[in-house]
């Protein structure tokens, strides 16, 4: 490989996501063949993996986004739920559903800030910063709610447009969530690959002195990307609400680390400056296939978090050899 | 080449810098004429990079005035810097590894077609037009930076100043770490830069880097000035008795 240019198939073979999509490939082959009559494959379990897998997954691409450029997010699961309960409270204060999803969704962002601007401010590292939020909007969350489930039934109030836009099915089949999920990993992989914004995050996350040298304002880009997340979570939880049909104090809980290990599985390096939105979002689907065929198999739950534990390693493993084959390709 | 008539590209005068309790720079006069190249020396600690750091925006001077083209400016940070035609390469903090070297030429700076989409096709052959000025033949503008060795690193850094029209470039400590082989490729690049015309501080404790391209030298310690001399005037010896005698005396 002497030319710099190398051929299709091989680019393919050596790319982080190539990996990421055999382990995603075999585990579906594997949850089609094994599961009891073939349920991994049923349409209504599709229907069931693509609307509920959507909403961790669209967390992910937002998590994964923030990775690359050098920080952490814990607080997503504990934003999700806050905004689950700013999007309770409004509803019970009957105001118009369009005004709900949208204060939920800007509370969100809000929330997302706010871990950006301590972080890049009081110069803490994200990690701590948002372990932090976590702890405190899911302990207020829990303080306001009373820890109870409440019901949220949407479908009570006459609205056109609200259900079809988070829950329907295109077409009769297609979950709105999935269709969410692929309209967001564009518009992210848009942003990150083609856009000169994107550059600045691969840039903050992979040096940030020398991007800071070069007059990005690493600090702007870094509470951007926050902001990506929490706006994800606010729109996850008019989602989740528009669903279930009620508020529970513990949405999003365990979602910080799987969305974490979604982004690692995908190839996306933990110190930043590392990723792809196709990784992570290959990353982010073989997540929500685990959770649901290891369901679908009848496999007790707790084995689940075996199997993460594998595909983690498996993933970060063939993609450090990958690398190094990489490496040696471009000498 | 007499050059102190003219007017300096760059001047500062009487800088201080404080940073908590240490006094890092105590007054500071130092100019570069137009196509000049400065060698700065000094032991670690003399202030040497407090001083281009304040002169590429990283840093503010506490007092003192800094003159670019004659006219008085405020550089409060690297952007300000780079708007005057200071580029500065940082020793090994100049590029990010893992971008290709297309995106780091380009980085803070990307040709974008609409609603900032950035123009690949541009921002390629520009690349290699600026590496190909500077002498260097990379195979793609698509390779990632952690891929060159370290003088081709540096050679991407110099590069961008280059592309970008600077004026004056600073190159701090660009041969620490390399081979010989490949300092003598810095050197090179260095050259370049002075038959384009562009005026060079090139900072250095390596005295013998810095003797066979700079026209003059400016020793620095404590944060003091103790020497500014002609090439023509000195030798290497006299200088690097300069840099220790000034380490020790007080």
């Amino acid at each position: 490989m002497n030319d710099g240019r190398m051929s299709l198939g091989r680019k393919l073979l050596l790319s982080r996501s190539s990996s990421v999509l055999i382990v995603l490939v075999v585990l579906v082959l594997g949850f089609a063949i094994l599961s009891p009559e073939h349920r991994f494959v049923d349409p209504d379990n599709l229907k069931v993996l693509l609307s509920l897998g959507s909403e961790f997954s669209i967390i992910a691409l937002g998590v994964g986004l923030l990775m690359v450029c050098g920080e952490f997010d814990l607080s997503v699961g504990s934003i999700l739920v806050f905004c689950s309960f700013v999007f309770l409270r409004l509803f019970e204060a009957q105001v118009p559903l369009f005004f709900v999803a949208l204060t939920t969704i800007l509370v969100g962002a809000a929330l997302g800030i706010i871990n950006g601007l301590i972080t890049v401010r009081a110069q803490i590292p994200s990690f701590v910063t948002t372990l932090g939020t976590m702890m405190m909007w899911r302990g207020l969350a829990l303080l306001f709610s009373g820890g109870e489930q409440k019901g949220c039934d949407v479908s009570t109030v006459p609205s056109r447009y609200f259900l079809p836009f988070f829950t329907g099915r295109i077409g009769g089949v297609f979950p709105a969530q999935a269709f969410w999920f692929i309209v967001f990993a564009v518009f992210l992989g848009i942003l990150l690959h083609y856009h000169r914004f994107g550059n600045w995050i691969y840039a903050t996350g992979d040096n940030r002195d020398a991007a800071r040298a070069m007059g990005i304002n690493t600090d702007l880009v870094k509470t951007v990307c926050f902001m990506i997340v929490g706006v994800l979570c606010g729109f996850v939880a008019c989602a989740q609400i528009a669903r279930t049909a009620c508020f529970t104090s513990r949405a999003g809980e365990g979602w910080e680390l799987k969305a974490v290990a979604a982004s690692v599985v995908g190839g996306t390096s933990l110190r930043g400056g590392v990723g792809s939105m196709v990784g992570i979002f290959i990353g982010a689907l073989t997540i929500s296939v685990i959770e649901n065929g290891l369901v679908v198999m009848r496999i007790p739950y707790f084995w689940t978090y075996v199997v993460f534990g594998l595909v983690i390693l498996f993933s970060v493993l063939s993609s450090m050899y990958i690398e190094k084959k990489q490496r040696e390709a471009h000498r | 080449m007499e050059r102190q008539n003219g007017e300096p590209l760059v001047r500062m005068v009487n800088i201080h810098k404080w940073f908590g309790r240490v006094y890092a720079l105590r007054g500071v006069d130092f100019e570069v004429y137009r196509g000049e190249t400065v060698g700065l020396i000094g032991d670690n600690g003399a202030g040497k990079s407090t001083l281009i750091k304040i002169l590429s925006g990283y840093h503010q001077a506490d007092q003192g005035e800094i003159y670019f083209e004659g006219q008085k400016v405020r550089i409060s940070s690297p952007r300000d810097a780079r708007k005057l035609g200071i580029e500065t390469v940082y020793q090994e903090q100049a590029l990010a590894p893992n971008l290709s070297i297309a995106r780091n030429i380009f980085m803070g700076r990307e040709p974008v077609r609409r609603w900032g989409i950035i123009d690949r096709k541009v921002m390629n052959e520009e690349s290699m037009k600026a590496l190909a000025n500077l002498g260097l033949r990379l195979r793609s503008p698509d390779l990632p930076v952690v891929t060159l060795s370290g003088g081709e690193r540096q050679g991407v850094a110099i590069a961008r100043a280059l592309h970008f029209k600077a004026k004056l470039v600073i190159l701090d400590e660009p041969t620490v770490a390399l081979s010989v082989k490949e300092v003598e490729e810095v050197l090179e690049f260095v050259r370049q830069l002075q038959r384009e015309g562009i005026s060079v501080i090139f900072i250095t404790h390596n005295l013998y880097h810095a003797y066979d391209i700079a026209e003059r030298f400016v020793v620095m310690a404590r944060g003091k000035k103790m020497a500014d001399v002609k090439k023509k005037d000195t030798s290497p010896e006299e200088l690097s008795q300069l840099v220790i005698k000034s380490a020790f005396a007080e």
